[in-house]
């Protein structure tokens, strides 16, 4: 029994000293590299001027009422505006837009200043995405499944 | 009186000097959100009262004022690492309530995620059993493997944690191209690093001095404090709510439930990792086995226009059809069940016919093990205190709702 | 004048009663050594554990002055003296403690003649100097009035129970196989390096040396998961600096210890920088205690932390008998005439 125990002890210490000669390191360098995320990543929302029919199912469906119809006055038609104070990208709004007016971005490492950055009224609803790695020339690296290492970053190609 | 008050107390009352109190506070280093007043005649146990509630978020409250679909992720909320397995009791009971039985893929991919996040789920329990005696190897290690679990399933639903996978009617997301040999190498890339965790850390003689025969719970125990999971399964009970046929595929196919004799910590580990090579098993099975088809309930499937339905199911998502928005439940009751990662969760709505659930009673599975914290440390020494809490899997968001 | 002052200030310095304690292994020394080893402790453990440690400051070193950078913050913070603390040992324990963890330094041979106190009981002296270490862990830990310090501090006097007896007598029984007591004689007569003569006595002062200085697997007296951090727990600021670094003086003495009575010390001597100056010479000794200190700290990575009646259950079942037996083996062998 006792030399049950040592040799477990022996085996413990070589796997340990097997991982410090040959470590698997899974960190990604941000903000100096960034992953480009997955086709159906749900980050943020960009919003089509142009294609919604102010139904309002969206502001209807939001689990976290962050949107909500904005209506001018004299207009008759409302329009949605995001709080992304209180979204939590689950995705009801877009699944449930009739005319696919809003969409997914896969951008989803924004930082806001100042909490009234944070409302998105209709008009600055459509403005475009980008991330902030991605404009400071971060490397784009895509995952990888890899029996080895389990996750691998490579350069996008 | 200000010299009393700060000095420290002690002495529980007058006579009883040789017991003392403790409090592992939720100020401290491996407390978890809980508080733990523990009772100490020298170095051993002879009490422990926990004190649970410090992240209590009125779920059940709020899932009664927001209307039954809006529910979904909030309810996922209360286990987020286990997503799915919270949600789906939830979208069952609804399901029954509204009578729609979601078709046979969307069955399959439900049990796919459902084991997906299991073993991220017991990864995430055995990676805090390798912390709890300052192991940081296996914490770091279980923590890190967890990734390519999470990745699999930000491939399949979008998110990495808070999927909000299911609906009434079937799933939000189809399989994506290339799934079956991602999830092929994460098998084989797990099973590999399930040896490597018994070579470091269930094999090495210090941890499983620390974890064996600690914590012992006897099976007649369990059976009357009402344990689930793991820890009920770990004792000699073969109870698994995935057996009970209501909800996913586990009819079809073809696994076991892992039952150990023993009931002390180590076997309550070990029985995690039995479970995870059986979710890889079920894994593999679901992805050979699913059947082509839709993946929501023809009922609300119809309702969807043609133009907007065809090229959304051809990119491998679902539109909501616009009633879901203004869902009215039918009125009744409707009980569910469903295994997580850390047992079996509860779930009875009732619903008196408007949009807004009536009443949403949930029993999670973390709450039933509370009572474990009472029964089993007395009689051990303070040290075996960490040693029984990172094994029974405990995670006080779940228990506090 | 000015260039007489000087030139006697040099060989103020380079004198070895100076240079032994304050340079070389001394002062400076154990605190290049305290900012480099916590370092290379935690990369090692991101090593194995798939991350990458501390990285970013001084980035093309690899982060290598973290330390540095922690340490200045300790300057920087608020020292809290909680108003109900003991306040004389609160506050002279933690630097009675690390006094006494960098007193041994000034017995420890660096080369041939090179020895900053010529006295015939330098090991005694050496581990004798250490074991007032705990009774200022105790005194940290009841002034502190903190019912976790005053666990800490029990748990402090059970561990120096279990591993002083052994650490002395494994030390001992290499004094016998060497007919000496003092350091240097004992490098001077190993022809075969100590730890093949005596295997059992290496491994024992090995594991003692460990639980000593409280690393995995027996950081008992600092348990983070039960009693926060012990006897240090009330420690802020530059005095938190000063308890977390007391272990790792401690640990860096017994390898310097370790390797003048079991790794033949400081030979083979570099015979170059001897001529330069005596004490370069003995740069081996240095780096045969480092490679060991880095050993030790590595199975931070596979290890966690042992029950506190396992561990005593380690010093007095396991460590003791080997510790009598390592005793008769020496005799043995010196009987024998090996040495």
């Amino acid at each position: 029994m006792f030399r049950g125990k040592v040799r477990r002890h022996v085996e413990a210490i070589a796997t340990g000293l097997k991982y410090l000669v040959k470590p698997n390191r899974i960190t990604v360098y941000y903000p100096e590299e960034a992953i480009v995320l997955s086709e159906r990543y749900r980050g943020m929302i960009h919003y089509d001027w142009d294609k919604c029919i102010s139904c309002g199912l969206c502001a209807m469906i939001c689990p976290a009422d962050a949107m909500k119809m904005y209506r001018k006055k004299g207009e008759k038609k409302a329009r949605p505006g995001i709080n992304y104070q209180r979204c939590i990208f689950c995705g009801y709004c877009v699944d449930i837009c009739p005319t696919n007016a809003l969409s997914f971005t896969r951008v989803h490492d924004v930082a806001f200043e100042k909490l009234d950055e944070m409302l998105y009224p209709p008009e600055k609803f459509t403005s475009e995405w980008r991330s902030p790695a991605e404009e400071r020339g971060a490397r784009r690296l895509r995952v990888v499944f890899d029996e080895e290492r389990g996750l691998k970053h490579v350069p996008e190609q | 009186m200000s010299s009393s008050v700060m000095e420290a107390r002690l002495l529980e009352k007058e006579g009883d000097e040789e017991v003392y109190e403790v409090f592992i506070g939720p100020q401290h280093p491996a407390s978890g959100h809980m508080r733990l007043i523990v009772r100490l005649e020298g170095d051993v146990i002879v009490g422990v009262d926990p004190d649970i509630g410090w992240v209590h978020r009125t779920m059940e409250k709020l899932a009664e004022s927001k209307e039954a679909l809006k529910a979904i992720p909030l309810l996922e909320r209360m286990t987020i690492i286990d997503s799915q397995n919270v949600t789906i009791g939830y979208v069952r009971a609804l399901e029954k309530l509204l009578g729609v039985e979601p078709p046979p893929r969307a069955r399959y991919l439900r049990t796919l995620l459902s084991e997906i996040n299991r073993i991220a789920s017991h990864l995430y329990g055995m990676g805090l059993a390798g912390i709890f005696v300052n192991h940081s190897t296996m914490f770091m290690w279980c923590f890190g493997d967890r990734e390519v679990w999470i990745q699999l399933a930000e491939e399949l639903t979008g998110a990495r944690l808070t999927h909000s996978y299911s609906v009434p009617g079937g799933v939000r997301r189809d399989l994506p191209q290339g799934f079956k040999e991602k999830a092929l190498k994460a098998i084989r890339y797990m099973e590999k690093r399930l040896d490597e965790y018994h070579r470091i850390f269930f094999d090495n003689p210090q941890v499983r001095a620390r974890y064996e025969g600690v914590g012992v719970l006897k099976p007649h125990e369990a059976r009357r404090l009402g344990v689930v999971g793991p820890n009920l399964r770990a004792s000699g009970v073969r109870y698994d709510a995935r057996l009970l046929g209501d909800y996913g595929v586990y009819d079809e196919l073809e696994f076991e439930i892992p039952v150990r004799e023993e009931g002390d910590a180590m076997s309550r580990l070990l029985l995690r990792g039995d479970e995870i090579r059986q979710s890889m098993n079920i894994i593999r099975q679901v992805l050979d086995k699913i059947p082509e088809g839709p993946i929501l309930a023809e009922k609300y499937l119809r309702l969807i226009p043609p133009k907007l339905r065809e090229p959304a199911l051809k990119e491998g998502r679902i539109k909501f059809p616009g009633i879901f928005a203004n869902l009215k439940l039918p009125k009744g009751e409707a009980v569910a069940r469903a295994e997580m990662g850390h047992g079996e969760i509860f779930y009875h709505v009732t619903s008196d016919g408007s949009k807004k659930p009536y009443r949403v009673r949930v029993v999670t599975p973390s709450f039933r093990n509370v009572i474990l914290f009472r029964y089993l440390p007395p009689g051990h020494r303070f040290m075996d205190l960490p040693a029984i809490y990172g094994s029974l899997d405990y995670f006080p968001p779940e228990a506090d709702r | 004048m000015c260039m007489g002052l000087v030139s006697s200030l040099v060989r103020l310095v380079l004198s070895p009663q100076f240079f032994g304690p304050i340079v070389f292994p001394g002062l400076v020394t154990v605190l290049a050594v305290l900012l480099s080893i916590i370092w290379v402790e935690r990369k090692i453990a991101a090593r194995v554990q798939m991350r990458v440690g501390p990285l970013y400051i001084l980035r093309p070193l690899g982060g290598a002055i973290q330390m540095l950078a922690d340490g200045l913050r300790f300057f920087f913070q608020e020292f809290i003296v909680p108003e109900t603390v003991d306040r004389v040992p609160f506050l002279l324990a933690p630097v009675v403690a690390m006094s006494f963890a960098m007193l041994p330094f000034a017995f420890v041979p660096l080369a041939p003649n090179f020895k900053p106190y010529t006295v015939p009981y330098s090991m005694p002296a050496f581990l004798g100097l250490n074991t007032v270490i705990p009774l200022t862990v105790l005194a940290m830990a009841w002034g502190s009035n903190n019912k976790f310090s005053i666990q800490g501090g029990i748990r402090e006097a059970y561990m120096t129970i279990a591993y002083e007896a052994v650490l002395f007598i494994s030390a001992y029984s290499m004094a016998l196989l060497y007919h000496t007591l003092d350091f240097a004689e004992m490098v001077e007569a190993q022809k075969v390096p100590g730890i093949l003569l005596n295997p059992i006595s290496a491994l024992v002062f090995f594991i003692a040396m460990i639980m000593s200085a409280g690393k995995l697997p027996f950081d008992i007296v600092e348990g983070e998961q039960e009693i926060v951090a012990g006897p240090f727990t009330e420690y802020s600021g530059i005095a938190f600096g000063l308890t977390m670094g007391i272990g790792y003086v401690q640990l860096y003495g017994f390898t310097l210890a370790f390797t003048l009575m079991y790794l033949s010390g400081w030979e083979p001597l570099v015979a170059p920088l001897y001529s330069i100056y005596p004490a370069l010479g003995g740069i081996l000794l240095f780096v045969k205690a480092y490679l060991l200190l880095v050993f030790i700290v590595f199975l931070r990575a596979v290890y966690g932390r042992y029950r506190l009646d396992q561990a005593l259950r380690i010093g007095w079942r396991t460590l003791f008998p080997l510790a009598i037996v390592s005793v008769f083996l020496s005799i043995a062998l010196g009987v024998i005439g090996v040495v």
